[in-house]
C-alpha cells in the first residue's frame, strides 16, 4: 500500500496553476528524487505530499527558517518538541537538560556541527544553517523524510555525507534535488517535472547524468 | 553556563534584578477599607453610559479627530525631512530634545506663552511627534535592503537611488508606523483635553473629577470605538483628505499676542531671584547671583534630585511588569495563535486596556488598594503593556512559519518569542521613556515624581520652576534614551545579521 | 459619504469665521465644582452681563486653577471668578488688576476636615490632633479651601509640613474626588470646600456611615471677581464701574446658583492680604 499518494492533484498560486493533474504513489521504503528546472513545481509537489501526513513526516524546507536568536541546540531540539509535554520543553528552553544535550550533540556530531552547539543560529553561515535544519529533521525521529534541496548551500564534500545520513536515517525519503548526480547516487527512483506535470518517472539504476541534461534545458 | 544564554536573555535578567532591588525601596502597602460604594457607582456608570447629549459628544469627537489629524500631518511633514538628515548630530539632538518632553507639557508651555489657541494643541502634538517620527523613519530607512543599490545602473544619482531602491523597500514599514502614530496622536489629542483643548479629554476629565461615571463611560466607549474602527476607515488614500479637512475645521482661536510670548520668555521663565534685576545690567545681576545659586541648589536638592530618583525607581519596576504583561497578552491578539471571535474579543480587550487614560486606571486602583506605588505600577503597566502587546502582535502576524512549526505553548516559546524578543526589547525600551514621562499623573497618589513637582510649580504659577524641571526631565529622558540605544545596538550586534 | 462631510466642514468653517469676527468681552471661572454644568450656567451669566454692559460677552471655559490664572495673565479674559489663592496669583502677575466683588459667603469661607469612620475620629470644636500620622488628601494643589488654608491650619496645629506630619499626602484634583477617596477609605483624612460637602450631602451622595465631617476651620476670605486694570481705556470710560455694578446687582437666584452664592458684595485687593501672606509662608508664592 502506498504511503503517500496523489491522484489527479493540482495546485495554484494566485490563480496560476503551478502543478497540474499529478498522479503519484510513494510506497514505504522508497527513496525518491524530484528533479526539474526551477519553477517546474518541485517544492509545491513536496508541500502537497507533506500535507498528507504532516504528523509522521520530518521536513527540511528550502528556506531553513531557523529561529535566529536561539542556539543550534534549541533549533535542533524543536524537532523533538512533540515527544514531550510543554513544561518539559519550557524547562529545556531555559535550562537544557544533559540528556537532551547529549542526544542533540550526537546528531550534530554526525553533521560536523558539534562545535556550534551553543551558537545562535543567526550567526551561522548558510551551509551551517542548512545543516542545523537537517539536524532538526533528524531529531524528529520519524520514518519519513521530505526535503527540499537539503544540501544546496553545503559544500560538495559534505553534501554527500549529509545526504547519505538523511537517506539512511529514514525509511522513506522524497527529495527535491537540483544536483542530478547526487540524486542518482542516493535515491532509487527519479521523478522529472516539467511545467507542473510529471514528465518522467523511472528507476535511477542505469541512468547517466548526461541523459538528464535535456530535462533541464526544458 | 553563561555562554548558553543569549545577550538578550542576560539583559533581561539584569533588568529584572534591578527592578527587584527597586522593589525594596517601593511602598507597596495595601489599604482597603470601603471602596465598594464608589466602585459600585463606577460599575453602574459602565453599564449605563449616558449618550443623551449626542451633539456634545459628536463635537468632542470631531475636535479630537481634528487636533489629531492636524497634529500628525504636521509632524509627518516636519519629521520626514528631519529623518533624511538624521545622521547630522544637531538634528539628532534636536529630535531627542523635542520628544523628551511630553505632549501635555508642550501644551502647557504653549498655553502659557500663546494662550488657548488651537495652534497650541496642534503644535503640542506635532513637535514631539516629529521628533519620534524622524528617529523611527531614519531607523527604518537605514534598515532598507541595500543590495538592489549595487545593481542600479552606473550614473543613477542619489535621488533616483532613494526613490527607486530605498523608499520602495521600506514604504510599507513607514506607512505601518505612521498609522500607529496616528493612533497615538488620537490618544494625545484626547489627553490634551485635560488642559483645556475642546477634545474628548476635556469632558472626560470633568466627568471623572465630578464622579459622573455614566458620562465617563459614554466618552470612553466612544474613544474605544474610534480606535477600534481606525483600520476600517483610515486608508492611505483617504488620509490626505482627512488631514486637509482637519486643517479646515481647526477652530479659530484668540489672536496671537507677541506681548504674551515676550513676557513668557523674558520674565515668567527667568528664575525668581534674578527676575527683577535681569534688565538692570550686569552689576545688578551679579548682586543677585548668590540667591540664584541658592534657588538652583534648593530646586535640585528638594525637588529635581529626589523627584528623579523616585521617577527612576518607579519606572524600573514598571518596565518589568509592563514587559511581562505584554508577553502574556500578545498571543491573544495575534493571528498565529488565535482566530475568529476570540481574536476580535482579545483585540477589543487590549484596546480598552491601552486607551483608558492612566489617570482613570490609577484612581480605580487607588480606591481598591489605597495610596501606595501599587496603583501607579498597575495603571502604567496595563496601559503600556497593552500598547507593547499590540505592537508585537502585529509583528508576529507578519511572521512566516514553517509548515511543520510547533503549535500552542511550544510555538509561543520556541518559535515566536525568540524571534520577536529583540523587537520586543526595542519596543520596551522606547516605552521606558514614555513611562518616565507618564509618572506626571501620579499626584493623586502622593508619589513625588518629577511630574508631581512640575504640576506643583504650575499650580503655583511659577513658570521658572516649571521650565527648569521640564528641562531636567528632558535631560533624564535623553539619558535613558541614549542608554537604551546603546543597549539595543549591542544586542543587535550579536543576535542578528538581518533579523525578523 | 463624502459629500455630506464636505457640507458639514463648510458649515463649521463659516460658523467659525463669523464667530471670530469682532472682539467680545470675555470672562472665565475656576472649575471648582459642578464643572460639567459650568458652561451652561456661565453662559447665562454671560447673557446677563451682555445685557447690562451692552457689549458681546463670552464665557471661556478652562480646566484648572492654573489655567484660569494663565488666561487672565495673557489677557484672554478681562474678568475672572477666582479662588482666594488664584486671585492673589493673578493680581500679582498682572499690574493694575483688582478684586472688585466677592460672594457674601466668601468673606467668611471655611474648610471642612473629613475622616473615614475607621479612624474613630468625630466632630469636635478643637483641631483634631488625632489626624497626625494618618494619610491625608487635599483637593487641587491650587485650591484655597482644598489646599492652602487646610495646610496652613495643619502647620499651625501640628507644627510641620503635611509631608512630615502625615504618613501619606495626596492631591485629588477636585473636592468631589476628595470626598469619594475619604469615603472609600483610600485616604483616612481629607480637606474639602464646605460648599461642595453641603451640596453633595443634600444630593444624597454621601454615606454618613463611612465618612464624617470632623472639624470646621476658622473663617477666611475666599472667592472673588477680579478685573484687568486698563479696561476704561479700551472699553470706554466708566466701563469698570459698570462691570462692578452689574456683578453687585445680580439678584436672579438662577444666575447666582452658578457660583453658588446668595449675592455679591464689594471686595478689594487688601481683603486678600492674609491669603497672600499665608501662600508665602507655606512657600506657594515667592
Amino acid at each position: 500500500m502506498a504511503l503517500l499518494s496523489l491522484k489527479g492533484a493540482s495546485a495554484a498560486y494566485n490563480g496560476v496553476r503551478v502543478v497540474r493533474d499529478i498522479t503519484l504513489e510513494v510506497a514505504a521504503g522508497e527513496k525518491v528524487s524530484l528533479i526539474g528546472a526551477s519553477g517546474a513545481g518541485k517544492s509545491t509537489l513536496l508541500g502537497m505530499l507533506y500535507n498528507q501526513q504532516p504528523e509522521r513526516i520530518a521536513l527540511v524546507p528550502q528556506d531553513p527558517a531557523l529561529v535566529r536568536s536561539l542556539s543550534v541546540f534549541h533549533n535542533a531540539y524543536i524537532g523533538g518538541l512533540e515527544r514531550h509535554p510543554a513544561w518539559y520543553n519550557l524547562l529545556n528552553l531555559a535550562w537544557p537538560l544533559p540528556r537532551e544535550v547529549r542526544d542533540v550533540r550526537t546528531v550534530l556530531e554526525s553533521l560536523g556541527l558539534e562545535d556550534k552547539l551553543w551558537a545562535p543560529a543567526g550567526e551561522l553561515s548558510g551551509g551551517q544553517q542548512q545543516r542545523t535544519a537537517v539536524a532538526r529533521a533528524l531529531f524528529r525521529r520519524v520514518d519519513t523524510l521530505l526535503a527540499d534541496e537539503p544540501v544546496s548551500a553545503v559544500d560538495p564534500a559534505q553534501a554527500d555525507t549529509v545526504l547519505r545520513l538523511l537517506v539512511e536515517s529514514h525509511e522513506t525519503v522524497v527529495l527535491a534535488m537540483h544536483d542530478v548526480s547526487l540524486a542518482l547516487r542516493h535515491t532509487h527512483r527519479l521523478i522529472g517535472l516539467r511545467d507542473g506535470r510529471i514528465a518522467m518517472d523511472r528507476p535511477s539504476a542505469g541512468l547517466d547524468p548526461a541523459d538528464l541534461v535535456a530535462f533541464y534545458e526544458g | 553556563m553563561s555562554s548558553r544564554r543569549a545577550p538578550a536573555t542576560r539583559t533581561t535578567l539584569a533588568f529584572v534584578l534591578v527592578a527587584g532591588l527597586c522593589l525594596l525601596a517601593a511602598d507597596l502597602q495595601i489599604i482597603t477599607l470601603s471602596p465598594w460604594d464608589e466602585l459600585g457607582r463606577m460599575l453602574w456608570g459602565v453599564v449605563s453610559p449616558n449618550f443623551r447629549e449626542p451633539l456634545r459628544l459628536a463635537d468632542a469627537l470631531l475636535q479630537t479627530l481634528t487636533f489629531a489629524f492636524a497634529g500628525i500631518s504636521l509632524a509627518v511633514m516636519m519629521g520626514f525631512p528631519l529623518a533624511l538628515c538624521f545622521r547630522w548630530a544637531p538634528v539628532r539632538i534636536y529630535c531627542a530634545f523635542v520628544r523628551a518632553i511630553h505632549e501635555l507639557f508642550w501644551g502647557l508651555l504653549f498655553l502659557q506663552a500663546v494662550g488657548l489657541n488651537p495652534w497650541c494643541g496642534v503644535l503640542a502634538i506635532a513637535i514631539p511627534f516629529s521628533g519620534v517620527l524622524a528617529k523611527v523613519y531614519a531607523e527604518i530607512l537605514e534598515e532598507a535592503d541595500l543590495r538592489p543599490l549595487q545593481s542600479l545602473p552606473h550614473g543613477a544619482g542619489h535621488v533616483e537611488a532613494f526613490f527607486f531602491v530605498r523608499l520602495p523597500d521600506v514604504w510599507h514599514h513607514l506607512k505601518h508606523y505612521s498609522g500607529y502614530r496616528l493612533e497615538c496622536a488620537l490618544r494625545s489629542s484626547t489627553i490634551l483635553g485635560f488642559i483645556g483643548f475642546p477634545t474628548l479629554g476635556f469632558h472626560l476629565h470633568t466627568a471623572f473629577l465630578e464622579g459622573h461615571y455614566a458620562d465617563v463611560s459614554a466618552l470612553l466607549i466612544l474613544f474605544y470605538l474610534l480606535i477600534a474602527s481606525l483600520r476600517f476607515w483610515v486608508r492611505p488614500r483617504l488620509v490626505p483628505i482627512y488631514a486637509l479637512a482637519a486643517w479646515v475645521m481647526l477652530p479659530a482661536g484668540t489672536a496671537f499676542s507677541l506681548h504674551n510670548v515676550t513676557r513668557f520668555l523674558t520674565r515668567d521663565i527667568i528664575p525668581a531671584p534674578v527676575r527683577g534685576s535681569l534688565h538692570d545690567g550686569p552689576e545688578a545681576l551679579a548682586e543677585h547671583l548668590p540667591q540664584l545659586a541658592e534657588w538652583g541648589q534648593r530646586m535640585v536638592m528638594d525637588q529635581a534630585l529626589p523627584g528623579a530618583i523616585t521617577t527612576l525607581l518607579l519606572s524600573q519596576i514598571t518596565l518589568i511588569t509592563t514587559g511581562a504583561l505584554a508577553l502574556v497578552l500578545f498571543p491573544w491578539i495575534s493571528r498565529i495563535f488565535v482566530r475568529g471571535y476570540l481574536l476580535e474579543l482579545g483585540r477589543l480587550a487590549v484596546i480598552v486596556m491601552r486607551s483608558t487614560p492612566e489617570y482613570v486606571l490609577a484612581f480605580t486602583f487607588l480606591l481598591l488598594w489605597g495610596p501606595s506605588w501599587l496603583p501607579a505600577i498597575a495603571a502604567l503597566t496595563i496601559h503600556n503593556g497593552a500598547i507593547i502587546a499590540h505592537l508585537i502582535a502585529r509583528h508576529a502576524d507578519t511572521m512566516a512559519l514553517r509548515p511543520d512549526a510547533p503549535r500552542g505553548l511550544n510555538r509561543y516559546a520556541f518559535e515566536v518569542v525568540p524571534r520577536l524578543y529583540g523587537q520586543f526589547l526595542a519596543f520596551l525600551f522606547y516605552r521606558w521613556e514614555m513611562i518616565l514621562r507618564e509618572t506626571a499623573i501620579l499626584g493623586i497618589l502622593g508619589i513625588h515624581t518629577l511630574g508631581f513637582h512640575i504640576d506643583s510649580a504650575l499650580a503655583g504659577d511659577r513658570q521658572d520652576r516649571v521650565m527648569l524641571l521640564i528641562l531636567l526631565t528632558a535631560l533624564l529622558n535623553i539619558a535613558v534614551d541614549a542608554f537604551s540605544r546603546r543597549l539595543r545596538a549591542r544586542l543587535r550586534l550579536r543576535t542578528t545579521a538581518k533579523a525578523v | 459619504m463624502r459629500t455630506p462631510h464636505l457640507w458639514l466642514f463648510t458649515a463649521v468653517a463659516l460658523l467659525v469665521a463669523f464667530s471670530a469676527y469682532g472682539k467680545p468681552f470675555t470672562f472665565t471661572a475656576i472649575p471648582d465644582q459642578n464643572e460639567s454644568r459650568l458652561r451652561e450656567r456661565f453662559d447665562k451669566v454671560a447673557n446677563y452681563l451682555a445685557e447690562r454692559l451692552e457689549v458681546e460677552v463670552r464665557y471661556i471655559p478652562v480646566k484648572s486653577y492654573a489655567a484660569s490664572v494663565t488666561a487672565f495673565k495673557n489677557n484672554e479674559v478681562q474678568l475672572a471668578w477666582f479662588g482666594g489663592l488664584s486671585g492673589v496669583q493673578a493680581r500679582a502677575a498682572v499690574p493694575g488688576a483688582r478684586a472688585i466683588a466677592q460672594g457674601d459667603e466668601d468673606q467668611l469661607f471655611i474648610t471642612y476636615f473629613l475622616a473615614h469612620d475607621s479612624t474613630g475620629l468625630s466632630e469636635s470644636g478643637q483641631f483634631p490632633q488625632g489626624i497626625s500620622g494618618r494619610s491625608f488628601i487635599f483637593g487641587s494643589k491650587g485650591s484655597t479651601s482644598g489646599r492652602l488654608m487646610p495646610e496652613f491650619f495643619i502647620r499651625q496645629h501640628l507644627g510641620g509640613a503635611p509631608e512630615t506630619v502625615f504618613s501619606r499626602v495626596g492631591y485629588s484634583g477636585s473636592h468631589s474626588r476628595t470626598i469619594a477617596l475619604v469615603q472609600a477609605g483610600a485616604y483616612e483624612v481629607g480637606a474639602v470646600n464646605y460648599k461642595v460637602w453641603e451640596t453633595e450631602l443634600a444630593e444624597g451622595k454621601i454615606d454618613a456611615q463611612h465618612v464624617r465631617m470632623i472639624w470646621r476651620t476658622p473663617p477666611y476670605p475666599d472667592y472673588n471677581w477680579t478685573l484687568q486694570g486698563d479696561l476704561d481705556e479700551t472699553w470706554g470710560a466708566g466701563f469698570e464701574a459698570r462691570v462692578t455694578a452689574a456683578l453687585l446687582e445680580m439678584d436672579d437666584p438662577d444666575l447666582l446658583a452658578a457660583f453658588p452664592r446668595a449675592k455679591f458684595v464689594p471686595a478689594k485687593n487688601e481683603d486678600y492680604a492674609s491669603i497672600k501672606e499665608i501662600a508665602q509662608i507655606i512657600g506657594l508664592m515667592d
